[in-house]
């Protein structure tokens, strides 16, 4: 359990966030933290639910940052599943 | 006793230029200070300035430039002329102190670098008068704040900003130290005088001047002219410059300091006129948009300049520079807005039904790249929660202009392939970028830059104490009533959401 830091863009938002995450955190939790800076501030919300990306796939929601061999500052991307 | 015409004794007393014997000339022009890109010496020695000015003259016109605009001042002051401006462009003038006061002194002693370290007598002796000009800018765009505090506390950042670690103020230290306080004699003359002050500086001082006096600020603008018209002077020791290296063979080092640092002005430009411009300023005192104004001056008679002298238009011109016309400065307008509590004056969110119909005449697509996000945050401002509206976290900013990187904005409005930031791993050390331009400086020259961190890189490295908001902005000495608020208290986002799609047509 340590403390990891990402960078992270949000589907729609118009800056790359820095978002700390736990380096333990499944992607749904991953996902939760960087909406938290951008939905319903300046993206608007959706009843979809969330997924992660990572160097161009598709993260599975169980995957910890460290299992889907996320680096510190490596970039994700957090969207609305389509 | 008799006078002889200036042209009679200008050139022999002006051009002392002598031939070495007792040193050598890496000794006397080491290539840190002036670098002469392999020209003789004495090729430099026709350097020749369209303008000429005497010392005498020049006292002269000076005296009479200070004389009136500190009488302007001296009035104004007196009056209530400051209280009945507009809030955004209050908010203009606290970011145009905060960026250019202290930043003007320390370019008189690049000025003063080149009056020693420039290459030829004419040069050294126009250095001088330049460092002179810029000792009176620093003074002059001190001074007026200073008459502002009473009424305005955050004048004071006129000289404090460039003293703090705000991250806006890190992003002016790192362009000027880049162009002038860390620059060599001939690299500074190309760069400072040439790219900035004739590309960017002495079109944008014409245009504040003017954009003053339509607002009612005659203080401001009586000081803007008078500092414009000194930069009209010594702006031109870049011309003989580039004309000289080109002539001898160097054109390729005039074509890379020019696109290195019209790249990097451009990246402070954006932010500080940008805003101005299209969001600060008055709707009803608006002439050109910012894109109009840059395409007008910028694209046309800079880039005219260019040519004259042989040059090519940056390689990143059509591909980047142009594209990011339409979206750069809405992005950070909308950034900076949001993170209004890291800057020191009050952002104008400039987005009230008629401005956004103004907005989207001027940049169509507006309202579909910007609008959504406005319309979120006027939402939570009309249904009483502010919170949502200020940040919890910071954005990632660029290694090397050190502006936040809004990469995704360009991608949303269609401008740019790619939403993520350009990153580049290099001796143990990750190096992000919010641009291919700003990437290509930083490459060109890695050592010059790979020492400087970014206040995010200070805040996962353990330079900002405590590790959160509060901690950060503390670190960048901004106290709460110091820090940035909504220039008019929200009044733009009380409009009925009816109202904005009406705007939107």
């Amino acid at each position: 359990m340590a403390l990891f830091p990402l960078q992270a863009l949000f589907d729609g938002d118009l800056v790359v966030l820095l978002v700390p995450v736990d380096d333990a955190d499944p992607m749904t939790v991953v996902a939760d933290k960087v909406a938290h800076h951008v939905v319903d501030r300046r993206v608007a919300a959706q009843d979809r639910p969330l997924r992660v990306r990572h160097d161009g796939r598709t993260l599975p929601d169980d995957a910890t940052v460290v299992s889907a061999g996320v680096k510190p500052l490596d970039v994700v991307v957090v969207g609305y599943a389509s | 006793m008799p006078r002889l015409a200036r042209s009679e004794w200008y050139d022999l007393t002006r051009d002392m230029n002598w031939s070495l014997s007792y040193v050598k000339e890496e000794e006397v022009w080491p290539a840190e200070l002036s670098d002469g890109f392999g020209l003789p010496a004495e090729a430099w020695w026709v350097w020749d300035e369209p303008y000429k000015v005497t010392y005498p003259e020049y006292v002269h016109n000076q005296y009479g430039k200070d004389a009136g605009v500190y009488a302007v001042n001296a009035v104004i002051g007196r009056s209530k002329v400051y209280e009945q401006l507009d809030p955004g462009w209050k908010s203009a003038i606290i970011a145009h102190y905060g960026v250019i006061a202290i930043p003007e002194y320390l370019a008189s002693l690049a000025e003063s670098r080149m009056g020693r370290f420039g290459r030829a007598a004419a040069w050294r002796n126009m250095a001088t008068f330049g460092t002179l000009d810029e000792m009176r800018h620093g003074q002059i765009q001190t001074y007026f704040p200073h008459g502002l505090l009473a009424r305005e506390p955050r004048a004071d950042w006129a000289h404090k900003a460039l003293h703090t670690n705000e991250w806006g103020a890190v992003a002016a230290r790192s362009l000027f130290d880049d162009m002038f306080t860390a620059n060599d004699a001939v690299s500074t003359a190309v760069q400072l005088t040439f790219t900035f002050e004739t590309g960017f500086t002495n079109l944008q001082f014409l245009g504040m001047a003017a954009d003053a006096m339509k607002v009612g600020d005659v203080d401001f603008g009586a000081l803007i002219s008078s500092i414009q018209t000194d930069e009209a002077r010594h702006s031109q020791q870049g011309e003989p410059t580039i004309k000289l290296l080109v002539e001898h063979g160097r054109k390729d080092a005039a074509q890379q300091l020019v696109d290195h640092m019209f790249w990097r002005s451009w990246r402070l430009f954006a932010l500080l006129t940008g805003l101005s411009m299209d969001y600060y300023t008055p709707l009803e005192h608006r002439g050109h948009s910012f894109k109009e104004f840059m395409q007008e001056w910028i694209c046309k008679q800079f880039l005219d300049q260019f040519r004259d002298f042989g040059l090519e238009k940056p390689w990143y011109w059509d591909e980047h520079f142009l594209p990011e016309l339409d979206w750069y400065h809405h992005a950070l307008q909308l950034g900076i807005w949001y993170w209004r509590p890291t800057v020191w004056w009050n952002p104008d969110a400039g987005v009230a039904p008629e401005e956004r119909e103004w907005l989207e005449e001027k940049y169509p697509g507006w309202h579909d790249t910007f609008g959504g996000h406005w319309d979120v945050i006027a939402a939570n401002l009309r249904a009483g929660r502010p919170e949502a509206t200020l940040p919890e976290t910071f954005p990632m900013i660029c290694n090397l202009c050190h502006v936040p990187v809004v990469a995704p904005a360009g991608y949303r409005a269609g401008r740019l392939a790619s939403p993520l930031p350009k990153i580049l791993d290099r001796d143990g050390r990750r190096y992000v970028f919010c641009s291919a331009p700003c990437q290509w400086v930083f490459e060109q020259a890695p050592r010059r830059f790979q020492g400087h961190t970014t206040v995010i890189d200070r805040f996962l490295g353990g330079q900002i104490q405590p590790p959160t908001m509060e901690g950060a902005l503390a670190y960048m000495s901004l106290s709460p009533e110091e820090m940035g608020r909504d220039a008019t208290d929200y009044a733009w986002a009380q409009a009925a959401p009816d109202d904005h799609a009406a705007a939107r047509g």
